[in-house]
């Protein structure tokens, strides 16, 4: 099982990259929404992308309902388990 | 005599993807019927029973008049089995007759089966039907063209709508035809329907083949109709440049314009933009200014990957897309030359023509294929779209769609893998 600071951080990256912010802009408790601004379709992008950085397979209805950073963390944790 | 149609093999079905995904193939249009009703028609039987994939049974019993998957409808009458791809034009056997059994390629494409005969055959399926009929009755060529793919329908499709205006009988002015309007070529090649409402500033066409509006249509200003063609119960021309060779079914929305394509029925493309020589099925949206190719610069020959993997040479220059049910599409999609577009996809405009084959349930998002908000959002969204014209979405739809999405699944997961690795890199 990964470590659940590690997956944050990488959780970051992808959603840094995803939806061109600043990493530093983004905490734990950071919204995709509100605080960053995701769109609809790059929630969709997002999943794509935590699910190629992790070489996991989400249930994309279950995986859209994931609010924050920290919220996804700990939801693709439950895939490496 | 009972007519008993059949559907198949799977091969030859999946010729006809992605329509056929989600209906048989006689359930197709051509001209100003389906495939069955010409069938039907041709032989004089009304009295009719099909067999089709079970994974579909139960929604097209729920919107048919057939008999489906009931081993009861193949004893106690005499039978004409037909496959439902057999051309009727060009279909030379009778409803009475001999008992015996037409083949083509080795395979039954009829069987016509006299009730004292029956005794004789298996009858505890369709299949142990028509195997022990192929082996005990005399066999004959089968005599009869086939339709092999969907561009067959679509490339024929004005010299069909000709010759079904002239099997219907009908002309004249039934329904409400608003002046000023005009209509050039000969009346006689004009019919519409009691309740279809033609508004002012209509030019209604038939120098070149005859145009009939059914029951229901409504016409908008400064809409063109050119014949052939055929509008069906209910659906709604709104401006729409409508140039020959056009089929649409019941209550669509048909804007911008159109040449050559067939649309199944209950979808719309209300705005402008370029729908050409295309299959469009059941419940699509296409959004404002959403076009397709249906020529390639060059002037070659179209090919068209149905399995998004091998190109078929459609021998034509002419042919667009072919789009499958409840699929949508966003504003200023753009449409290759001989494009699929799977069932339940949900596309968004790039800016480009798009790839030739797009999986069915595929989100198609920023260039990339993905999974989106999953199928359950999908058929949220088949829910509304259906409820908006009077019609119920089912737990049996949802069990046919459950099965096609598993179907579907291998170049839809591909497609997304592949697309994810770009995204990262």
């Amino acid at each position: 099982m990964a470590n659940n600071q590690e997956v944050i951080d990488r959780v970051v990256k992808v959603t840094a990259r995803v939806l061109n912010v600043d990493p530093g802009m983004i905490k734990a408790e950071s919204n995709f929404v509100f605080d960053l601004g995701a769109e609809s379709t790059q929630s969709i992008q997002l999943v794509a992308a935590f699910e190629e950085e992790f070489n996991i397979e989400m249930d994309a209805e279950d995986a859209l309902s994931v609010q924050s950073v920290a919220d996804a963390a700990a939801f693709i944790q439950k895939y490496l388990k | 005599m009972r007519l008993i149609l059949i559907d198949g093999p799977e091969s030859k079905r999946a010729n006809f993807y992605p329509l056929t995904l989600s209906r048989p193939v006689f359930a197709l249009r051509v001209g100003m019927s389906s495939l069955a009703e010409k069938l039907s028609a041709k032989l004089g039987l009304t009295d009719v029973a099909c067999f089709i994939p079970e994974y579909m049974a139960a929604p097209f019993a729920l919107r048919s008049t057939y008999t489906v998957n009931k081993v009861e409808s193949l004893k106690g009458d005499d039978l004409f089995i037909a496959n439902g791809r057999i051309k009727a034009s060009t279909f030379t056997a009778t409803a009475s007759g001999p008992s015996e059994v037409g083949t083509c390629d080795n395979e039954v494409c009829w069987a016509r089966i006299n009730k004292a005969d029956l005794a004789k055959l298996k009858t505890d399926s369709i299949e142990a039907l028509l195997a022990s009929a192929k082996a005990i009755l005399p066999n004959k060529p089968c005599g009869a063209e086939m339709w092999n793919y969907t561009w067959d329908l679509i490339l024929s499709n004005p010299q069909v709508l000709a010759d079904d205006f002239k099997a219907a009988g009908r002309s004249g002015i039934e329904g409400s035809v608003e002046q000023p309007n005009a209509i050039r070529g000969d009346k006689k090649n004009v019919f519409i329907a009691k309740g279809a409402v033609v508004h002012p500033m209509v030019v209604i066409d038939a120098e070149h083949g005859p145009v009939y509006l059914d029951e229901g249509v409504e016409v908008h200003p400064f809409t063109r109709i050119e014949g052939p063609c055929y509008v069906g119960k209910k659906s709604i021309l709104l401006g729409t440049k409508c140039r020959e060779g056009m089929s649409i079914g019941p209550m669509c929305r048909v804007g911008g314009e159109v040449e050559e394509s067939i649309i199944q029925g209950y979808s719309n493309k209300y705005h402008d933009g370029f729908l050409g020589h295309a299959y469009v099925g059941e419940w699509v949206n296409l959004g404002a200014l959403t076009t397709n190719s249906d020529l390639k610069n060059d002037y070659g020959s179209v090919s068209v990957m149905l399995d998004g993997r091998t190109p078929i040479d459609t021998g034509s220059t002419k042919v667009g897309s072919l789009i499958g049910d409840h699929t949508k599409t966003s504003i200023a999609t753009l449409f290759n030359t001989g494009s699929v577009i799977g069932a339940m996809a949900l596309i968004m405009a790039t800016g480009k023509p798009l790839p030739k084959f797009i999986p069915s349930f595929a989100w198609y998002i920023d260039g990339n294929v993905t999974k989106g908000f999953g199928k359950g959002k999908l058929y949220g969204t088949a829910k509304i779209a259906m409820s908006r014209r009077k019609c119920q979405w089912t737990p049996d739809d949802e069990k046919m769609w459950d099965a096609i999405f598993a179907m579907t699944a291998g170049p839809r997961d591909e497609a997304v893998k592949r697309a994810r690795k770009a995204m990262l890199k």
